[in-house]
């Protein structure tokens, strides 16, 4: 029998009907406890109506944890909302990231979720960036209400760092869609009475009317060339100032060029008008950049919704107890307390306590660092075991993470240029057109003085660049929409080019090549018979630790088994009373195993008050997908290498498997960065990473790659992030980059080829306005019609 | 034919019209999600909040729990 889908999320229902909702009087079955709460919140509100609406099934839910909870507190702090609440009078607004809108449904649901709650302004949700801008009373709801109220019906919801690239291109969205709409509008109507001067020039048609239609049409294309294509004459302007001519030049020569002599020949009742080929040709060339401009700004919104903010807030130990503030207002010589699980607010000494920190963010190690007494903790890193009392030595600038952005900056600073051929070949051929032009110009002004300024435009008009132009934008629009559906986000224009120009990837490891947790690869039982019981007996001791070995245990809980009085033994284990029999979990020396030190992998041993149980063999899993990757790279000629910051032999090892012969470790990431330089030397680098230790190596590639679960300053300097964390996307993108060069290069070589074509008979004075205009429209039609093609892609 | 005189200019005065309005929509944000305000006219308001909801409209089945893609 095949097992339901849950009704919630779509996912198959394993649990039988474990979880269930009443969902307009049926029994509805759900996947797990976080569907099921999820559903049954939607249906307390009285949105059974989502059920219906919805065209997409809902996010899969976990089931919501406690400390999830708990950190939503932080967001109430007064200092900590000043970075992205926005006050007025006594009203607050905030913008707000929500992950799992998976359509228009969604918005709905959270809308009339929060609609009638008390204090709850106006709430109004975007399912295309997946935000909501709500507006609030402070006095009458906390922050941390609403955010938990959108996560009872199965939404994270937070605030996040909106992306320079999204700032800049918000307000050029907006401006490229009312100059389009404008030219839209106008070119229709020049268009009309462009059909009636064509009938007239077949027939015969009053000199009166001709003008009168010359006229309005005039009238018609003047917003368009002063105002809808104002984008182009400055960046001609600007393209000028730099030396280097691109197509815009030779586009608002023809433009204004044409629509200056249609203003002369209507004035004189005399000449060609070119009204409704420069009305078009706007038009066109707007909309190549609209759809360009549009799907930069979704990558750009994906990727700041991706920097999530989290505020960090601290302990503060004062003469009269321990007061909550945010990590801002630390100052050197504060005493901190730091919780485990907690992150560490600030650069400080130890000063009470002795714990293991967890510093993977820092250095990529993922074992934790055991420190005591005067040792230092770095801003950032996790405190596992025990609390700590810390004294602060570093805020803000001065600290160790501070560092590695600043290096991170200046890395970025001198980033090696790509020279894009699409630039040059624009360059070259702007030169020729005006050369051409000009040559034209002066030999029919010798021989025929009265037709030379007709036949010079129709030559500015006929070569139109509107193909070229073109030619690049809409393969880039189509590949990024393709980017955006296998899960890779585009953050920097020329991505594609440079993906095409890469001969060397280095992977960082931890979190890169390799998951990032510890997983158990094997179990070996030592005097125990059941592997299942053991098992559930380890996860039960290690349920109340932080300690990234008992994530790896998470999935083996069994409720059946439950601990009493465990006790954490720093740097070596754990020991408790498990359905009444004394177990001890650990080191072998905790539990006192005679070990074979195995430094590639971690062993942890299970014993009981008398034997020793089991041992638990522990590795970082590498990702599925890495081998296959590293092997698709080499095949396409690419060197590849790693460069870890870890020290241990673990690194070899994830490299022998994935098949990685270039292992380069133990380094810092000023040590990361000039390995890659060091590369650069010899060819195009493409790096992938995902930590904060990443971030300047990152800044310095030719084209960096960070993974959608790194940290937020990583994927800031990344050209490229994947998302879903499959390292597999990379050669799909490489391969849509490919095909996009290829796309490239045609319509570039249809556009010159018809220039070719059309140059000679436009110079001898051959092309009539109607025929320049039908040829311009249809390279233009052609070349778009190619782009698509990519769209068309199967992966 | 003289008439054109009169009816072009009428004409242009509704394109006018018509700018004005697609000015208006795109400063007033109307453009800013198409997936939500297009299928916005189809969600009825919600029901009011019962614990014991009497249950008038149509049954959900299984059909129209779309699978996912």
């Amino acid at each position: 029998m095949k097992p339901l889908d849950c009704f919630h999320c779509g996912e198959p229902v394993l649990t039988d009907t474990q979880f269930t909702t009443c969902i307009n009087d049926q029994q509805q079955a759900m996947c797990c406890p976080g569907c099921q709460a999820v559903s049954k919140a939607i249906i307390d509100a009285g949105l059974s109506k989502y059920y219906q609406f919805r065209t997409e099934p809902g996010n899969k839910q976990n089931a919501i944890v406690p400390e999830e909870l708990n950190a939503f507190c932080a967001f109430d702090l007064v200092e900590v909302q000043e970075d992205f609440v926005h006050k007025v009078s006594d009203t607050s607004t905030v913008s707000l990231s929500i992950d799992g809108i998976t359509c228009a449904a969604c918005a709905w649901l959270i809308e009339h979720k929060l609609k009638h709650v008390n204090g709850i302004i106006k709430i109004q949700v975007n399912s295309t960036t997946e935000r909501a801008l709500i507006t609030w009373l402070p006095e009458q709801i906390k922050l941390s209400d609403i955010l938990n109220k959108i996560s009872a019906i199965g939404y994270q919801a937070a605030p996040y760092q909106v992306d320079e690239q999204e700032l800049l291109s918000k307000k050029n969205s907006r401006q490229f869609l009312l100059k389009l709409g404008l030219a839209g509008f106008a070119t229709m109507q020049v268009m009309m009475f462009a059909l009636a001067l064509y009938a007239g020039y077949f027939t015969d048609l009053e000199l009166e009317f001709r003008d009168y239609f010359r006229w309005v049409s005039l009238i018609f294309a003047a917003p368009v060339v002063f105002y809808s294509a104002l984008p182009f004459y400055f960046s001609a302007i600007r393209s000028i100032f730099s030396g280097r001519l691109n197509m815009d030049v030779s586009v608002s020569i023809a433009i204004l060029g044409a629509y200056i002599a249609s203003c002369i020949a209507t004035i004189n009742g005399n000449g060609e008008v070119y009204f409704e080929s420069v009305s078009m040709f706007t038009f066109f060339l707007l909309l190549g950049r609209y759809f360009e401009q549009n799907a930069r700004q979704k990558a750009s919104v994906s990727s700041s919704n991706l920097h999530k903010l989290v505020p960090l807030t601290a302990h503060l130990i004062t003469q009269i107890g321990s007061k909550d503030i945010p990590a801002k207002g630390l100052k050197v010589g504060d005493i901190i307390l730091v919780k485990p699980g907690e992150t560490v607010a600030a650069d400080g000494v130890i000063i009470d306590g002795r714990s293991s920190l967890n510093e993977a963010m820092l250095t990529g190690e993922q074992m934790p660092v055991s420190k005591s007494l005067s040792c230092e903790v770095y801003a950032g890193t996790i405190n596992i075991e025990q609390p700590i009392r810390v004294e602060v030595t570093a805020v803000g600038q001065d600290q160790l993470v501070a560092e590695i952005i600043r290096l991170q900056e200046s890395a970025s600073n001198n980033k090696p240029r790509v020279a894009l051929y699409v630039d040059s070949i624009s360059n070259y051929f702007t030169w020729t057109i005006l050369v051409v032009a000009a040559l034209t110009y002066l030999v029919w002004k010798i021989y025929w003085p009265e037709d030379a300024f007709w036949v010079t435009l129709s030559v500015l008009v006929a070569t139109c660049p509107c193909a070229l132009a073109l030619a690049t934008p809409t393969a880039v629009t189509c590949a990024t929409g393709i980017f955006t559906r296998i899960g890779v986000i585009a953050r920097t224009p020329g991505v594609f080019e440079k993906l095409t120009q890469v001969r060397h990837v280095v992977f960082d490891k931890t979190g890169t090549l390799t998951c990032g947790d510890l997983n158990i690869e094997s179990t070996e039982l030592i005097k125990a018979t059941d592997e299942t019981q053991v098992l559930a007996i380890a996860a039960c001791l290690e349920a109340s630790s932080l300690h990234p070995i008992a994530k790896a245990f998470e999935s083996y809980r069994d409720p059946n088994f439950s601990v009493n009085q465990s006790l954490n033994h720093i740097g070596q284990g754990l020991s408790g009373e498990v359905n009444g029999h004394q177990y001890r979990i650990g080191s072998a020396a905790f539990v006192g195993a005679s070990d074979i030190r195995n430094s590639k992998a971690q062993s942890i041993y299970l014993a009981d008050e008398s034997q020793i149980l089991a041992k638990f063999i522990l590795v970082d899993a590498i990702r599925c997908d890495a081998a296959a990757t590293v092997k698709i790279l080499k095949e396409s000629g690419c060197r590849v290498s790693i460069a870890s910051g870890d020290t241990s032999d673990h690194v070899e090892e994830v490299a022998s498997k994935v098949g990685i012969k270039d292992v380069n470790k133990g380094l810092s990431p000023q040590g990361k960065l000039q390995l890659v330089r060091q590369y650069q030397t010899q060819s195009h680098v493409a790096m992938f990473g995902d930590g904060i230790n990443d971030a300047p190596v990152l800044a310095g590639a030719n084209l960096s790659i960070a993974m959608g679960s790194g940290a937020a300053v990583t994927k800031s300097s990344a050209d490229l992030i994947l998302l879903g964390d499959k390292l597999s996307r990379y050669t799909d993108a490489v391969n849509v980059a490919k095909l996009t060069e290829k796309i490239i290069k045609q319509n570039l070589f249809w556009a010159l080829g018809y220039n070719l074509f059309i140059i000679p008979l436009a110079v001898t004075g051959h092309v009539l306005p109607y025929v320049a205009a039908l040829g311009m429209s249809a390279s233009s039609l052609i070349v778009v019609g190619n782009s698509l093609r990519l769209l068309k892609v199967r992966l | 034919m003289s008439i054109i005189y009169v009816l072009i200019p009428i004409a242009m005065l509704f394109v006018l019209i018509a700018i004005c309005i697609f000015f208006w929509a795109v400063k007033s944000e109307q453009f800013d999600d198409l997936d939500r305000q297009s299928v916005s006219i189809l969600f009825d308001d919600d029901k009011p909040v019962s614990t014991e909801t009497k249950n008038t409209e149509s049954k959900n089945t299984e059909s129209n729990d779309s699978t996912p893609s």
